[in-house]
């Protein structure tokens, strides 16, 4: 444990496979399908605008804004872990060795998104604005010392503050940013330079507080932890995280339906598989999901044969995913103990389905009530979701 | 009349057994102490009786039947009290007792009388509709002991019940099973606390390596070790020094 750097290459390379494990189920999943037309189709629709733009169109302001923004965001990637605060804290004065990797690595994961906005720009402002190839060069040099200089400034100012109020830090660096680079682009260099005096004061005030404090751990595991909590509840969209704990919270507004479930034995695994329902996160928000696109199908969708196809095929998905998700999960719990039916939990996850799926028909019917069609076929609509979510509910294992 | 009969029961997590032929039985209104090093197996035992864990070999009577004749009986005969507290977090304090309450069919006016004794007892009546998640370690496990003595089984498996306690926690919890005692309810409970386990308890049984060492009461077991007037602070240590000549012979 002696050599920190070592420790930071170790969990690097677990980092990247942990990375690559997740990014081969999003990259083949079916909304990166759907992510390749978006690009495909803006990418188009922006070179078509370009032929035809306005020439007093705000380049420089939207360029200036979307740079700056993109540049301001520079949360530190340290890839720190809970033990830490207390295995690291005998080395803290030789934390530079674990920092250094971390903050290259920091900076190289996130400065290709400013370049990447630049070059996508790029013939905004030689079209519209007549930039020659030199300004653009230097240009984009630039926008790689602002990223490090922002990173830099993020990283002293958590490391001195404790992260308390980030978000100011984050303000005056945009301000700073917005404005310098507008100067600079609008050609008013010396407003552009003093800006960039201010931009290296500012650095070098942070950098000062942050050698008169302790090394603030907890703050910095926080962050990390919360970095990986949103990359593994976005993958936890293409497939199965274990890292996700179900986050709850209370819905104060739904506790009427408790009421439904009355204070009997037999009803003493539906009290509990709704409460785990509605205040789990994950479950929950799976069902508004679905039960929201499963409306909208109903409200867009002229064609009654596609949209029972489309609502029935979100039915499918909503009971075989909840069904699995209520049913499953090795540890032990309370319940298991219980003088109550074996059966009891599966019967009880039964019960609570069909009463949401009910929940989701009214919505669609809603939907069709919008749409206004009201055909035969198109009121089959609905009939169709209860039928394709009690058929998975009795046939799913 | 015996309450619990655990018969040469042999088990573990793999096919290589944590428990070797274990017998031993729990009489009515008995508080027996289960007391052993690390991975001597108390937890094991503890799974095993609760039906977790599935013994390879012997059979454990709760009240006469074993967990396949009668689940329902055996399952109400007993409430547990974890090492480590499992709580629903979706579920407040108030929702895990209600839980409980229901699925040990549990009148709802005997509830609420039973639900406002033991919230004053562990001065928990504020926090009625908080989440685990703000709850520290020791009313975590406070939220455990309630629900185990809301319900009033004929045994009560407390594993390690003192650890994260406060003082007065833990006298609440003395009062709790000596209360429960008198009623008639036995109480098995696996501790390190040797000084409390001495005080409070009947009999003690001393596991070391899946078997049991010594059993029975304080005399019993200074007799069993030769050590006339020896605590049972002294009696662990003395085990603890056999399986050290094991290692080293």
């Amino acid at each position: 444990m002696n050599n920190l750097r070592e420790v930071w290459s170790k969990r690097f390379v677990y980092y990247i496979n942990e990375l690559q494990k997740y990014m081969k189920y999003i990259v083949s999943g079916h909304i990166a399908i759907v992510f390749v037309f978006v690009i495909g189709a803006a990418g188009y629709s922006y070179s078509e605008w370009l032929k035809t733009a306005p020439l007093d169109f705000p380049v420089f302001l939207l360029v200036a804004f979307l740079l700056s923004l993109t540049i301001t965001i520079s949360t530190p990637v340290t890839l720190m872990k809970n033990a830490d605060s207390v295995y690291f804290l005998p080395l803290e004065t030789k934390l530079d060795e674990y920092f250094k990797p971390a903050l290259k690595w920091t900076y190289f994961s996130t400065v290709f998104v400013s370049a990447l906005v630049f070059v996508v720009s790029i013939p905004m402002l030689t079209k519209l604005s007549g930039l020659i190839k030199n300004e653009i060069l230097f240009l984009f040099l630039l926008i790689l010392v602002l990223k490090y200089w922002s990173m830099q400034v993020e990283y002293s100012y958590r490391f001195a503050e404790n992260g308390k109020f980030v978000w100011v830090d984050r303000f005056v660096r945009f301000v700073l940013l917005f404005t310098g680079l507008f100067f600079l682009l609008t050609g008013s260099y010396v407003l552009a330079i003093a800006i960039a005096c201010i931009c290296v004061m500012y650095l070098v005030v942070w950098k000062k507080k942050m050698k008169e404090v302790a090394f603030p751990f907890d703050h910095f595991i926080n962050v990390e932890q919360s970095r990986m909590m949103r990359f593994y509840r976005f993958a936890n969209y293409f497939t199965d995280v274990p890292h996700i704990r179900g986050m709850t919270k209370r819905r104060k507004l739904l506790n009427f339906v408790y009421k439904f479930v009355p204070y009997k034995q037999e009803n003493a695994q539906l009290y509990l598989v709704l409460r785990t329902f509605i205040r789990t996160d994950d479950y929950f928000y799976l069902w508004v999901r679905l039960t929201a696109l499963a409306m909208l199908g109903a409200i867009f969708i002229p064609i009654p044969i596609v949209a029972i196809i489309f609502t029935g095929a979100l039915a499918f998905a909503t009971v075989i995913q909840l069904k699995h998700a209520l049913l499953s999960g090795f540890e032990f719990r309370m319940d298991l103990l219980f003088p109550i039916d074996s059966n009891a939990r599966l019967l009880a996850v039964k019960k609570l389905l069909r009463m949401f799926q009910f929940v989701q028909v009214v919505f669609v019917l809603i939907g069709i009530v919008i749409q206004g069609q009201f055909t035969l076929l198109m009121l089959l609509v609905p009939v169709f979701v209860l039928v394709v979510s009690e058929l998975t509910l009795r046939m799913s294992k | 009349m015996t309450v619990l009969e655990v018969n040469n029961v042999t088990g573990g997590y793999t096919r290589k057994p944590v428990l070797h032929d274990l017998s031993f039985s729990i009489g009515k209104g008995e508080l027996v102490g289960i007391i052993g090093l690390n991975g001597a197996g108390k937890s094991t035992t503890i799974k095993h009786v609760i039906g977790t864990m599935n013994a390879t070999k012997g059979e454990i009577l709760l009240n006469g039947k074993t967990l396949k004749e009668d689940p329902a009986l055996y399952r109400s005969s007993f409430s547990y009290i974890p090492e480590t507290p499992v709580l629903y977090d979706e579920l407040t304090l108030l929702e895990h007792m209600q839980l409980t309450a229901m699925a040990y069919n549990l009148e709802e006016s005997i509830f609420k009388a039973r639900l406002e004794s033991l919230l004053k007892e562990f001065r928990m009546e504020k926090r009625l509709n908080w989440f685990p998640t703000h709850f520290s370690k020791g009313m975590r496990q406070k939220i455990m002991i309630m629900c185990a003595f809301l319900v009033s089984p004929s045994l009560y498996i407390i594993d390690e019940p003192f650890v994260g306690l406060d003082p007065l926690g833990i006298q609440s919890l003395l009062n709790q099973m000596q209360a429960r005692k008198e009623e008639g309810a036995s109480v098995l409970m696996s501790t390190h606390i040797l000084a409390t386990a001495e005080k409070y308890c009947d009999r003690i049984l001393l596991l070391h390596n899946g078997k049991i060492r010594a059993q029975g009461t304080m005399e019993d077991l200074r007799a069993a070790f030769q050590m006339p007037n020896a605590t049972l602070d002294d009696l662990y240590i003395e085990m603890t020094k056999e399986q050290q000549n094991e290692q080293f012979a």
